[in-house]
């Protein structure tokens, strides 16, 4: 249902009675290889995670080379190859991020169709050059830097993770997250819990299994959970002494306890740029994208309840991961991660 | 590994089990008056979305709990409207109208929150609660079972005094013969319809006071899609009830302590691989069903509609 009104709203705006709103032009020097790109998202620009980053980025980009971006953010999780091919065509986008995992296999087709090229996520079958390429996170990387955080900010010695589904990237940086911990203190005492088998969306779900991590004594609460994470949030407001580490977007602005200790970003505009340069070269598809803590594209949020002197440890830390001194383990799947756990 | 004899967890997890039940109660108690009198509300989801926005809404605009749980109830009584409109009255298919108002009420809500909340993500502060003298110095009990918020006991008494009016008034006697009998009902000179958009109703304002409660007290906010597929739960929760409304209660407890039980099995480590381990209230939900389906007992017209003179 929300994919058909997005295609519609296209429909409008190919006709010239939409709204200009999504329509950003910037003010660049004009020497941009393209002239407008567009960016799908399955849900709404506005959910300070994986959508709003990637929609900020776009437009982000979009102002810096001085040229259009069209943005068709709430297009759902079902088919979207009707709104891949209207951007592709009738909107006149001249490459086209599918930002979300979920649109791998569509959008290669799509872009083979159209020969309009499209950055994917998470699909390394689907680097095929001038037509399609994708993108994945080493955000293990930043994890690894959150541990290190919660386990030095810990007073019990205790530290919660809550995911809100079996998902390759909480995996992953679940992973990372017992891995800094456990370099910092191995006595450390790490419980992992999940809400639901997809609760992505389960904000109560969210509160009512943080409640239960914190009174099993964590007092760091690393989320992972999308729309649940605002009841993870809540939980963590609720009690005393326990402050929360979430992932991808930034919550300070909805901090309103001062409980948000710090959030493992991930920033798409250094993905985006180099695609769209990658296109100007006529190497796009040749090879894939990583986005890591060397290029910015991963990162740990500092906010004001982490100590200069911690910081700088941090930063420390961050350069050793980048040299290639500190090792951090991909834990794609959540048996591993579980492993990971128990041989504390 | 945690350590299970924590009064402290245990607590939660005893609370956090009633906290998921209630809104399965709620909604379960309208489902089954409706279901009583040959409705089913397929759309139950839908009410109980719309009952959680407004209840969201006007708790965050006025600062009371109560006037948004009473928002919740009139958002999930309108909503029910179009069941009243379209299946009773206008004796379309109940489970194709059922699915349009889910649809409707995901789209509309999620619409209506994006445009004013989405930017602000307001949340609605830690709910008050209501220590049951003595019972709240009963350890763990006390501070999970005794300790709850009001409209918890309101919930529980409720479903005693719905069991006692199906049972033991005249209106329960015109809805159990609106679903099991219409034809002897209209002979009698009640009207069907009348019957039928009264309990539907009911299935509505509860099933938006189940909504109401899960943003409130549940999550203490509101995102869209909050819940989750709770309105099919109650449905079963309902016909599992077989027409005995205290059952309910019954129903909704053992689904929300499977979600504290599932939460607590990960905590301890249990060696199981967690996917099993999140089956546990769906697995309960089956095992009942198992128990207890060849006994279960639904309205010989439930989903029917009503025509006069006609077989």
């Amino acid at each position: 249902m929300l994919a058909l009104l997005a295609v519609l709203m296209l429909g409008g705006v190919a006709a010239g009675c939409g709204s200009d709103d999504d329509d950003d032009e910037g003010d660049g020097g004009g020497e941009a290889p393209i002239s407008k790109f567009a960016i799908v998202a399955p849900e709404k620009g506005n959910d300070y995670g994986w959508n709003q980053q990637g929609v900020e980025a776009a437009e982000q980009v979009a102002s810096d080379l001085g040229i259009e971006v069209e943005v068709a953010d709430n297009a759902g999780y079902e088919d979207v190859s009707p709104i891949l091919r209207e951007l592709s065509t009738t909107a006149g986008a001249e490459f086209v991020v599918a930002q979300a995992s979920g649109y791998n296999t569509t959008a290669p087709d799509v872009a083979a169709q159209t020969g309009v090229p499209e950055l994917v996520w998470d699909n390394p079958e689907a680097n095929i050059p001038e037509t399609s390429a994708t993108a994945g996170t080493a955000s293990q990387e930043g994890a690894y830097l959150a541990g290190v955080l919660a386990a030095k900010t810990s007073e019990s010695g205790n530290l919660g993770i809550v995911i809100s589904a079996d998902d390759t990237n909480w995996n992953k940086q679940a992973g990372g997250f017992v891995a800094g911990a456990r370099s910092e203190d191995p006595d450390v005492e790490i419980n992992l819990a999940q809400i639901g088998q997809a609760g992505y969306a389960d904000t109560a779900g969210g509160k009512r299994v943080t409640e239960a991590v914190i009174a099993d004594g964590a007092d760091v609460v690393f989320g992972m959970g999308d729309g649940s994470s605002f009841g993870m949030l809540q939980a963590v407001e609720a009690a005393d002494g326990v402050t929360f580490i979430d992932v991808i977007g930034d919550k300070t602005s909805i901090d309103d306890q001062g409980v948000l200790l710090s959030s493992v970003l991930w920033s798409f505009d250094g993905l985006y740029q180099d695609a769209i340069d990658d296109i100007g070269a006529g190497t796009f598809g040749e090879e894939g994208y990583e986005l890591d803590l060397e290029n910015g594209g991963i990162s740990l949020l500092q906010t004001d309840l982490i100590d200069d002197e911690t910081w700088n440890q941090l930063e420390d830390t961050k350069q050793q991961i980048i040299d290639g001194e500190i090792k951090v383990p991909l834990t794609e799947d959540k048996a591993q991660v579980e492993d990971l756990i128990a041989q504390g | 590994m945690s350590d299970l004899l924590s009064q402290e967890f245990l607590t939660a997890l005893i609370s956090g089990g009633l906290v998921a039940a209630m809104p399965l109660l709620f909604a379960s108690l309208g489902e089954l008056v409706s279901e009583q009198a040959g409705v089913l509300n397929v759309g139950l989801e839908g009410y109980m979305l719309f009952g959680a926005f407004l209840a969201f809404v006007i708790a965050y605009n006025t600062g009371s709990e109560w006037l948004g749980l009473a928002a919740g109830i009139v958002a999930g009584a309108v909503g029910s409207l179009l069941m009243v409109v379209f299946s009773v009255r206008m004796r379309l298919d109940q489970i194709v109208i059922g699915i349009a108002i889910i649809l409707l009420a995901e789209g509309a809500t999620s619409l209506l929150f994006d445009a004013s909340y989405a930017e602000s993500r307001p949340s609605l502060g830690t709910p008050s609660e209501l220590a049951i003298p003595l019972l709240k110095e009963i350890p763990i009990l006390g501070e999970s079972v005794f300790s709850q918020h009001p409209i918890v006991y309101v919930g529980i008494a409720l479903a005693f005094v719905v069991g006692w009016i199906l049972k033991r008034t005249s209106a329960g006697l015109s809805i159990r013969a609106a679903g099991e009998r219409p034809e002897a009902l209209d002979a009698a000179g009640v009207s069907v319809t009348a019957t039928r958009t009264w309990a539907t109703l009911c299935a509505g304002g509860l099933a938006g006071l189940g909504g109401g409660y899960l943003a409130i007290v549940g999550a203490g906010s509101f995102t869209p899609f909050i819940t989750q597929g709770a309105g099919f739960i109650a449905i079963v929760i309902a016909m599992l009830s077989r027409g005995v409304a205290p059952w309910t209660i019954v129903g909704a407890v053992l689904f929300g302590m499977s979600l504290s039980i599932a939460t607590a099995l990960q905590l301890i480590g249990v060696e199981i691989q967690t996917d099993y381990v999140q089956m546990l209230p769906f697995i309960a939900v089956i095992v009942v069903l198992v128990l207890f389906a060849r006994r279960s007992y639904l309205p010989s017209a439930l989903a029917l509609p009503y025509v006069r003179g006609e077989k």
